[in-house]
């Protein structure tokens, strides 16, 4: 006689999983911490998110929205369940230590994502991880910059 | 998440796939060579990329590795005479050399000329480090033998075992660049197993429960670092390779050997985990050994005879609910190979990515597939090489090492991340 295992592993029995949605939509925020990364966001947001809002943050962590806008901070984390902070190799990120603070503060996980970093020279990179790396619980460094579309769209923003 | 059409091309690698065209771009593990342990041996049934093939050691040690099935009655030549510098099927005779040429068709005349017009698909068959190594690609361009450190330093520094895996390849290797399910599901094993246990980094890992992962790119694959606090404010590091399609190195744990897998498509609903351990600058020891072949570490214990786990779908993994209830072990599960192995056929022959919720510390396992689908699109569109096939991209190696905090692991731990002969490895 099958064991359970045996049985219920096969594809025969796949058909029978339940096809009901299994989770709520979840909330990201991405923020672009200096000008480099502000154009990267600024595409992202082009394309099509369901689930997605994007800011610029300026060196005391005021955002803006794409508009220019300005928005509160402790607003645009409120119900973010997901933090994505974006920034270029170089620059001083200024913002992440006020943004992920508040994160922190709200218990919003955060990943930091540098762009740009296929060309960069160490001690940039080095400059930019030792302010990120304090308020990110994941660090995501690509070739390539489209990288953070295909992220977003893998976390079902 | 993915949507179907690329679960679909990452998963299934059949002739004519895409992804399967890419896996035929590289060499890949297809036996041990103590399959094949001397001239003139049994045959061996291999399936590999879903197709049905035979492998054999003629009378002169060439190998071999063809279509499983004879050209005349379609019979299986795991039945045929290895004889002569040749399998001869045991039905009328036909028979063939290690490159699928007929050479012997008994009823016709030797002048017809007939069994030349005869030949099998077959495909090169290379030994090194005990692993028989296949390439199912464009036979006029092979790439460059496999550099694999493991499969490059002596014999006695190395050990490579593999076991059937009853799920798709790709849910299969994403566990194994999945850091995050280890202080779960393999906790207990790094106080206990004898090719863990005794490492001063596995303090770090028991201390810090919560380890901050980076994704880095790398020539061939991606670095996966894994961060956890050390003394003085600096970072214990321990840094995954992996290798695309397939291939990963776990970073290694004090004087023990290094480890990692391949896993290689045996059809669309079956793999091979592939699993070595080596050491680069010392032999393995008497005791390493035994370890491993009792199934240890990440190896396991057969069903004899076989390369099907002891522990498997047919006797629910040999599961101890008073264990798991106890916290001996957090599945039940005994063996870090068939805890992962349970789980991951546990979600079905091939899982559907759709209803999955990835999260942020998924981050590795996203990033592969990242690179797998723009590799397959450059390969299939212009022909690119794929990353991994380039012997550079595969002189790599694991690391465990401590670094001051604004150290990019990329930088700091640069030279170690390289294979060096006679060159001790990076471990804590």
């Amino acid at each position: 006689m099958q064991t359970e295992s045996a049985r219920m592993t096969s594809a025969a029995e796949a058909r029978f999983r339940v096809q009901a949605p299994n989770s709520l939509p979840r909330a990201i925020v991405v923020i672009a911490l200096d000008a480099a990364a502000a154009d990267v966001v600024a595409k992202l947001a082009a394309d099509q998110w369901r689930h997605a809002t994007f800011y610029t943050a300026g060196p005391a962590g005021a955002l803006h929205d794409l508009t220019g806008a300005p928005r509160r901070l402790d607003d645009a984390i409120a119900a973010a369940d997901l933090v994505v902070l974006v920034a270029g190799p170089g620059g001083l990120a200024p913002a992440a230590a006020a943004v992920g603070r508040a994160c922190s503060d709200r218990r919003v996980t955060t990943t930091a994502f540098l762009v740009g970093a296929s060309t960069a020279p160490p001690p940039e990179l080095s400059k930019t991880l030792a302010q990120l790396r304090p308020w990110s619980l994941m660090v995501v460094i690509s070739e390539h910059d489209e990288y953070i579309g295909d992220m977003m769209a893998a976390l079902r923003a | 998440m993915l949507r179907k059409e690329q679960n679909d091309l990452l998963t299934l690698t059949g002739p004519g796939t895409p992804m399967g065209r890419m896996f035929r771009s590289y060499w890949l593990p297809a036996l041990l060579s103590d399959q094949l342990p001397e001239n003139d041996c049994a045959p061996v049934r291999v399936k590999l990329l879903s197709e049905r093939l035979i492998a054999f050691r003629d009378s002169e040690g060439r190998y071999g590795l063809m279509d499983e099935f004879c050209a005349h009655r379609g019979v299986s030549l795991w039945f045929g005479r290895n004889e002569a510098c040749g399998l001869r099927c045991s039905y009328h005779g036909w028979k063939y050399d290690v490159t699928g040429q007929c050479v012997e068709v008994p009823s016709e005349p030797d002048a017809s000329g007939f069994a030349k017009k005869i030949r099998l698909r077959s495909y090169p068959l290379v030994e090194r480090g005990g692993v028989l190594w296949a390439y199912m690609g464009d036979a006029a361009a092979p790439p460059p033998l496999p550099e694999w450190e493991f499969a490059t330093v002596p014999r006695s520094q190395t050990f490579a075992s593999k076991r059937w895996q009853e799920s798709n390849w790709l849910q299969a290797m994403e566990g194994g660049i999945d850091s995050s399910h280890v202080s779960w599901l393999h906790r207990g094993d790094l106080d206990s197993d004898p090719l863990f246990k005794g490492a001063r980094g596995n303090q770090y890992n028991l201390s810090d429960a919560r380890p901050v992962f980076e994704v880095v790119e790398s020539p061939g694959g991606l670095y996966i670092g894994a961060r956890r606090n050390a003394e003085g404010g600096q970072y214990y590091w321990r840094i995954t390779q992996w290798v695309m399609p397939s291939f990963t190195m776990i970073a290694p744990r004090g004087t023990h050997a290094v480890h990692g897998h391949f896993w290689i498509p045996i059809d669309d609903e079956n793999c091979w985990a592939w699993s070595y351990d080596y050491h680069p600058v010392r032999d393995l020891a008497p005791a390493e050994l035994s370890a491993m072949r009792d199934g240890k570490g990440i190896h396991v214990r057969y069903v004899p005879g076989t390369f099907r786990p002891l522990a498997n779908k047919d006797n629910d993994y040999l599961i101890d609910r008073a264990a798991q209830k106890a916290g001996r072990s957090f599945s039940g599960v005994e063996g870090i190979a068939m805890q992962d192995a349970s789980l991951q056929e546990s979600m079905g022959p091939i899982v559907d990515r759709t209803k999955e919720n990835l999260v942020s510390t998924d981050n590795g396992i996203i990033m592969a597939r990242h690179r797998l689908l723009r590799a397959l699109k450059a390969f299939t569109d212009k022909g690119v090489v794929p990353p991994g096939v380039d012997p550079e991209h595969q002189k790599v190696r694991s690391a465990a090492i401590v670094l001051p905090p604004d150290v990019p692991f990329t930088d700091g731990a640069r030279d170690v991340l390289i294979a060096r002969p006679a060159v001790a490895p990076a471990s804590v």
